[in-house]
């Protein structure tokens, strides 16, 4: 059986560059047979290449849901291309601007002949640094874009500022965080990053910036204390006490380009929620989360997103499902904690820039754990990315039972779904990828002396991070 | 029975189809980048090679005169033995990929739009555009005690039948998927769907009644009926299944499992005789009696797969058009 032939899809509003990459490529690759698909409104004319226009012919598969959909016309332009007794080296799809890319992916995934003949090599979305914004403020299909693409060029860097840039970058991280993203002027990015790049390698997943793979929160900070029963100090700010062994204004972990800081919502208010948690013993700093805390998290996120309810100087307060917002005097204040039973209480808080002390007896409690989150950003994409890494063997029963449920009742919401999986019983990776319903899994390789780590990666809309972790790691043996 | 290699001859590239003359003198190969072959049936030396069509040639029909379809959105027929051009009917910008003789006119299909031809390359009718992209066309044989040709179209969501005398579409029937490949049986009872979903479907236009099977490995794209209407050969995976199609018909009948090593790429019954020609994606060209209890009859392995087999007036000969450009030309004795 032969290699499959490596597919590219260029995505992309119109003028954000997609025929200078696409003339680029051509002319750079022409020793190599590839053939184009181009929309429509073909511009593209390099003398001796291969070009068809595609008509964007939708298949609709069930009732016209667009996660079953496939495109008709790249069914049948591939089918041609394949009658030829040479080989292609490569297929280049051009979409439209306003394309939907799910049913260019999802073509690959229609049958065996597709599957065998052809391979996703990568989806390019080239992104006009100076409009995008707009796109992005203005309508789904360029989230879809970003949301769905392998490589993005952030293309037209020259006409921005470079404040505007890193915001840019920031935003389109907080779509899809696992994309190769390249600032690019004229798409003047190498070619060995655009074409044949094995698209689906989450080898490097693990290389990223793992806050971009969390999900956002509407808090920034948020430490478990061991609290003893009694009335006990919450106090904020450095006042005139200054604390040197404390929780410093959590700086350790700011230096990502996420925290450039101001405060998140009103002045001298300061939300916090304190909530009862189970701690498993010996739980380390650097341990992954257990599930009692991503549940708590779960509470918090929904208490964060109301109103709150305001707490006078000096008024006190006791642990439980509400949110309070402290009034602050130029950052300091001091609270009562009113705890019935002892146990770990989980403190969340909105801003990480307040110092935030627990005071027992007078005299300062440390965190058994902590951590910073990933704060939700002013333009709260709802589309973002969840990863899970965790070592071990996951039971591919449950693997499979899993998948196929959050499939079937989620599909349409999972834009793409990546994974290197590690299954009991296997003794080679098992990679998979997915495009709303449509999936397809296969054994690569041997993980030899590598750590069976699992990698999963969605990307998608309204993505419940804490069942997505809970229910992956349920299927652990 | 014995089946031996007659000769072969080579093309520029892949073989996407192949048609014999009425008489059986001459077979015309079409590569698919674009020019056609006519090659003389007694050793297979060429008389004449046409240009055929730029960026390629998708299909031959090969009754009154030799007709060709490109991509260029043409249909163009050629005088084979004088090796000339003779008309050329332009349909539109998207390409032509179906084509087929009835009694008189040539059909063909040119993107969503249906077209029928006379013989001398004038346009008889346009139809309007089907609601997709046609995949798929078919005549109905015109009933031995006479009675009305028709001509069935393809596309995703269902078939069209259409009626060439009134140039009006007659009936429709739905199909939810896509449909790759149409066939009629010769008595014209049943008209049959191969399809992507995998399934085959049949229809019985005249009762109004379908049947559906499904089960097939991969999707449905070569399809074959005996001259009885008895046998109905269907691809769709590793085996060629063989459906008893008398009486109420093959719904609920286990059919004859035909085993091949490799996917079925090319299925034909003879044209006068009941001989079934199958070959897979292993180069393996199997002939079958379906009905026999050894139902294996001659096997032969050719060095690439088959994409089209066409066997000649008088089933002496298939006529095979190869992946790799070479046309063989066998011998069933």
């Amino acid at each position: 059986m032969q290699e499959p032939i490596p597919v590219t899809v260029l995505t992309g509003f119109l003028g954000a560059g997609k025929t200078t990459l696409l003339n680029r490529i051509l002319t750079e690759q022409h020793g190599r047979k590839i053939a184009v698909i181009e929309n429509e409104f073909g511009e593209v004319g390099v003398d001796n290449q291969l070009v068809i226009s595609g008509d964007e012919e939708l298949f609709e598969m069930n009732n016209g849901c667009i996660c079953c959909s496939v495109r008709g016309d790249l069914i049948r332009i591939l089918g041609r291309l394949l009658k030829r007794k040479d080989r292609l080296d490569g297929v280049l799809i051009e979409t439209t601007g306003l394309a939907n890319p799910a049913p260019v992916a999802q073509t690959f995934f229609t049958d065996e002949e597709m599957r065998s003949a052809f391979r996703l090599d990568a989806i390019v979305t080239v992104v006009d640094a100076r409009h995008v914004a707009r796109h992005l403020d203005d309508g789904d299909e360029s989230v879809k874009q970003i949301a769905f693409a392998d490589v993005i060029l952030l293309n037209k860097t020259d006409l921005v500022s470079p404040e505007d840039l890193r915001a840019l970058e920031e935003r389109i991280r907080g779509i899809n965080a696992v994309a190769r993203l390249f600032p690019t002027r004229n798409c003047d990015v190498p070619l060995d990053r655009v074409l044949r790049v094995g698209g689906f390698n989450l080898d490097r997943a693990a290389e990223l910036d793992p806050k971009f793979l969390e999900a956002e929160h509407p808090f920034e900070w948020a430490g478990a204390y061991p609290l003893p029963a009694g009335t006990h100090e919450l106090v904020i700010g450095h006042g005139k006490e200054q604390e040197h062994d404390g929780h410093e204004g959590h700086e350790h972990g700011h230096d990502h380009l996420h925290h450039h800081h101001h405060h998140h919502g009103v002045e001298n208010e300061l939300k916090v929620a304190v909530l009862p948690v189970t701690i498993p013993p010996g739980l380390g700093a650097d341990d992954p989360e257990p599930g009692s805390i991503v549940a708590a998290e779960a509470v918090a996120d929904r208490l964060f997103s109301g109103e709150g309810s305001l707490l006078p100087a000096g008024a006190d307060t006791m642990p439980g499902p509400t949110l309070r917002r402290l009034r602050l005097d130029h950052g300091n204040g001091r609270y009562l904690l009113k705890v019935a039973s002892p146990g770990h209480y989980l403190v969340f808080e909105e801003c990480g820039e307040f110092p935030l002390h627990v005071h027992v007896d007078g005299s300062l409690v440390r965190p058994v754990w902590q951590r910073d989150y990933h704060f939700a950003h002013e333009h709260n994409d709802d589309v973002g990315s969840v990863g899970i890494h965790q070592l071990g063997d996951l039971d591919g029963t449950r693997l499979n039972d899993w998948i196929s449920t959050l499939l079937r009742t989620k599909g349409g919401d999972i834009y793409r779904m990546k994974g290197i999986l590690s299954v009991q019983g296997a003794d080679k990776r098992l990679v998979f990828q997915g495009v709303h319903m449509l999936f397809d899994a296969k054994f690569d390789r041997p993980w030899g002396l590598e750590p069976r780590t699992n990698s999963l990666v969605f990307i998608g809309r309204n993505l419940d991070r804490a069942a997505l972790t809970g229910a992956f790691q349920a299927c652990l043996t | 029975m014995e089946l031996t290699k007659h000769w072969a001859a080579r093309l520029d590239d892949y073989a996407i189809d192949v048609a014999w003359s009425p008489d059986g003198s001459l077979l015309a190969a079409a590569s698919a980048s674009g020019p056609i072959s006519i090659l003389r049936e007694a050793d297979g030396s060429p008389l004449h090679e046409l240009p055929g069509h730029d960026g390629g040639t998708n299909a031959l029909a090969w009754l009154s005169s030799l007709a060709s379809a490109g991509q260029d959105g043409t249909v163009k027929f050629w005088d084979a033995r004088a090796g000339q051009h003779v008309a050329t009917a332009k349909l539109g910008s998207a390409w032509v990929e179906h084509l087929a003789w009835g009694c008189s006119l040539l059909a063909a299909a040119c993107g969503r739009s249906l077209t029928l031809l006379n013989p001398d390359g004038s346009i008889q009718n346009a139809f309007d555009d089907a609601p997709k992209t046609l995949s798929a066309i078919a005549w109905r044989p015109r009933p031995a005690g006479g009675g009305k040709e028709f001509l069935a179209t393809a596309y995703f969501g269902g078939v069209r039948l259409i009626n060439p005398e009134e140039r009006s579409i007659s009936r429709e029937f739905p199909y939810a998927n896509g449909i790759h490949a149409l066939a009629w049986s010769p008595d014209g009872k049943w008209l049959v769907s191969g399809n992507q979903d995998p399934s085959v479907h049949l229809w019985v236009p005249d009762r109004d009644e379908e049947l559906q099977m499904s089960g097939f490995e991969g999707k449905v794209r070569h399809l074959s009926f005996d001259l009885t209407s008895r046998w109905l050969a269907t691809g769709g995976g590793r085996d060629v299944s063989v459906w008893d199609c008398s009486g109420n018909g093959p719904e609920g009948r286990e059919p004859v499992m035909l085993p091949h090593e490799a996917p079925v790429c090319a299925l034909a019954f003879q044209r006068a005789h009941g001989i079934l020609a199958s070959g897979a994606k292993d180069g393996a060209v199997h002939l079958w009696s379906p009905e026999r209890g050894q139902p294996l009859r001659a096997t032969l392995r050719l060095p690439a797969p088959a994409a089209k087999f066409a066997w000649s007036g008088d089933d002496r000969f298939l006529a095979i058009g190869t992946e790799q450009g070479v046309v063989y030309v066998l011998r069933v004795q």
